[in-house]
């Protein structure tokens, strides 16, 4: 008999723009974000590898260019046209405007500038100054200028560490701990932090793309004046709410799939080998998120059917509604902040565990069988009470008339 | 057949039915006749089974319509106060969805509609969206979505309230058919003319009290007057 009830609200359902547009609207939105934000991030890796490095007496640093040339920097001499530094200068301030000039103008991104006669404090043991001219602002270049950055410094170190060995000193005398990184993920962990918005995608089209449906089966009804005519029928309450429910949750359920096919075939545009990212989801990995996800569509409109029941109308539920939205990123602060290591009670945390088993899966690690159960099977358990408190709320006479 | 006894509601501090009892009978039109929030709505409603009575007990063809609420509404057609019909949906769907609720089968469902399209004059709105319906339109669907499964027993709340003239009459000449097929019909009204054209039995409310019950002769007699209009106000001065 809910079936009748579900048929009912399809039809109308199919009818609403609002709703449609819900749950064709937002399962786009997820899968070309990540795959223009993971363009950006391709574009950028690729950039990194070849850096070229615009460079002001270059002739005063010739140990230095060399080391800089021998770790893959291109070395592109910039001729200055002002006026020539006068006696007492290293550069005239003409030289030094133009050189910012170049930077703002976008001719280069960041200029290295040598003083006339580093080559010669160098050789005496001393020290200096050189400039790196750079806008801290432009994010695209900075890779590069970390690298540029690095580079000297190690040629620095390296320097000193000579200059002490000529006078008989150990040079880990004055360097008692060196940091070595061996960074195996640079690139990967912004690639990881983009895959992490993927289940979060999915988990909001579970919320979204049902809520037009759940909102107009109960609040709307209400509006309308259309429950009291329907609970004349002989069918108990259960069946009704059931009925009303298992039309959210097939929209839910569309828009989750949906979401899961269109992120699958964004990442699968990205040249994510380019970044040195194995992305392969076998079929098993589909079937663990289908697993984990499948569930809320079953979750998340029965929250929202148990709370428009409560609004009288469609404006009080969405703004009920907009607090409920506010549970699928919960989980994400939630992690943001959570240092400690996965504990059973959170397998029965809703959403939290199934952001868990998402996260996992998005980066290829196969969660156990029972964590899909727990959480499965305790998401199931929270979306029959809220049904059973809506076919509560359903007998109330305030709830029926008002 | 429809027994009210002693009936009580109140709505926190309002005392909406007061010791409220009655019979429709099987073959009649029975009339609760008062102002509006006089408590007929009230009534009907605890009789279809929307609203528990605080005291009392109602029966239909001898059901509690407590202890077995869904056999009495499969028993009963209602027409509420409140029409509600989906902006989205035509008027066959309206009256197709209540159908399906009573488990009717389907090939039943269709030559009752077609029949009550024919009896309603509504051709041209069996296929249209609700949206836009006329008060007139709106009434025609809802009473036939609770006559489409031929109920032995008919609640209707101010079942001609906005309906013109020519609708008027044939809601009147289903009635007094329906009455001839020996079926039990109670409705409410706030309109006099309503009431002395239509009903065999008269039930006067007033502030959630039967004032006076009786056939239109004997109204009329009780208070001496032949108008039935004149006999309502003086009926309802006294209460």
């Amino acid at each position: 008999m809910w079936s009748v009830v579900t048929r009912k609200e399809l039809k109308d359902a199919l009818r609403d723009r609002r709703a449609l547009a819900a749950l064709l609207l937002f399962p786009l939105l997820g899968p070309v974000m990540i795959y223009f934000m993971f363009n950006m991030l391709i574009d950028i890796a690729e950039d990194a590898v070849e850096v070229t490095l615009p460079v002001v007496g270059a002739e005063y640093a010739g140990d230095l260019i060399d080391y800089l040339q021998q770790n893959g920097i291109d070395i592109e001499n910039m001729r200055l046209n002002s006026r020539p530094a006068s006696e007492g200068e290293f550069y005239s301030q003409p030289q030094l405007d133009e050189i910012s000039q170049a930077i703002r103008s976008r001719r280069f991104d960041y200029v290295l500038v040598i003083p006339p006669q580093f080559d010669e404090l160098i050789g005496a043991s001393r020290g200096s100054n050189i400039e790196l001219h750079m806008e801290s602002t432009r994010t695209t270049s900075s890779p590069k200028v970390s690298r540029i950055s690095s580079l000297i410094d190690a040629w620095s170190r390296e320097t000193a560490a000579l200059r002490l060995i000529v006078r008989g000193i150990n040079p880990d005398i004055i360097s008692p701990v060196s940091i070595v990184r061996i960074d195996v993920a640079s690139q990967q962990s912004r690639v990881q932090s983009i895959l992490g918005m993927v289940p979060f995608f999915v988990i909001m089209a579970a919320f979204v793309c049902g809520m037009g449906v759940a909102v107009d089966v109960t609040a709307g009804e209400r509006e309308r004046k259309s429950l009291e005519p329907l609970l004349v029928n002989p069918v108990p309450r259960y069946t009704i709410v059931i009925g009303k429910w298992m039309a959210a949750v097939l929209f839910s359920a569309t828009g989750l799939v949906l979401v899961m096919i269109l992120n699958f075939f964004s990442l699968s545009q990205v040249p994510l080998e380019e970044v040195g990212i194995v992305f392969n989801l076998g079929r098993l990995e589909i079937i663990g998120v289908l697993v984990t996800t499948l569930p809320l569509a079953l979750f998340a409109p029965s929250i929202q059917i148990f709370v428009g029941i409560f609004a009288k109308s469609f404006k009080d539920a969405q703004a009920y509604l907009s607090f409920i939205m506010l549970l699928p990123m919960a989980p994400f602060f939630f992690n943001m902040f959570n240092t400690q290591d996965r504990e059973f009670w959170m397998n029965f945390v809703p959403m939290l565990a199934q952001h868990m088993l998402l996260t996992d899966v998005v980066r290829g690690e196969t969660p156990e069988i029972i964590d899909f159960i727990l959480a499965g099977t305790s998401l199931l358990f929270y979306s029959m009470l809220f049904i059973f408190g809506a076919s509560q709320l359903m007998k109330k006479e305030r709830i029926i008339f008002t | 057949m429809i027994e009210v006894r002693h009936l009580c509601k109140r709505f926190r501090d309002i005392v909406a039915v007061d010791d409220v009892g009655f019979t429709a009978r099987n073959g009649a039109i029975t009339g609760l006749l008062g102002h509006n929030g006089a408590g007929k709505s009230t009534t009907l409603r605890i009789l279809y089974g929307l609203l528990k009575a605080d005291q009392g007990s109602a029966m239909v063809d001898g059901i509690d319509v407590v202890t077995d609420s869904l056999k009495v509404q499969a028993s009963i057609g209602v027409m509420t106060d409140a029409h509600g019909l989906n902006p989205r949906l035509t008027g066959r769907e309206h009256i197709e969805y209540f159908a399906r609720l009573r488990g009717m089968k389907e090939a039943l469902i269709q030559t009752r509609i077609d029949g009550l399209i024919e009896t309603l004059d509504m051709g041209d709105i069996a296929e249209r969206r609700a949206e836009g319906f006329s008060q007139g339109e709106k009434m025609k669907v809802c009473l036939s979505r609770s006559l489409v499964h031929d109920p032995r027993n008919l609640i209707m709340d101010e079942p001609t309230n906005g309906l013109d003239v020519m609708t008027t009459r044939s809601v009147r000449s289903i009635l007094q058919k329906l009455k001839q097929e020996n079926k039990c019909i109670l409705l409410s009204s706030h309109i006099m003319q309503e009431i002395t054209a239509l009903c065999d039995e008269i039930i006067v409310i007033a502030e959630g009290r039967v004032l006076m019950q009786g056939t239109l002769d004997e109204l009329a007699r009780l208070t001496r007057e032949s108008d039935l209009e004149e006999a309502f106000m003086k009926i309802t001065r006294q209460g």
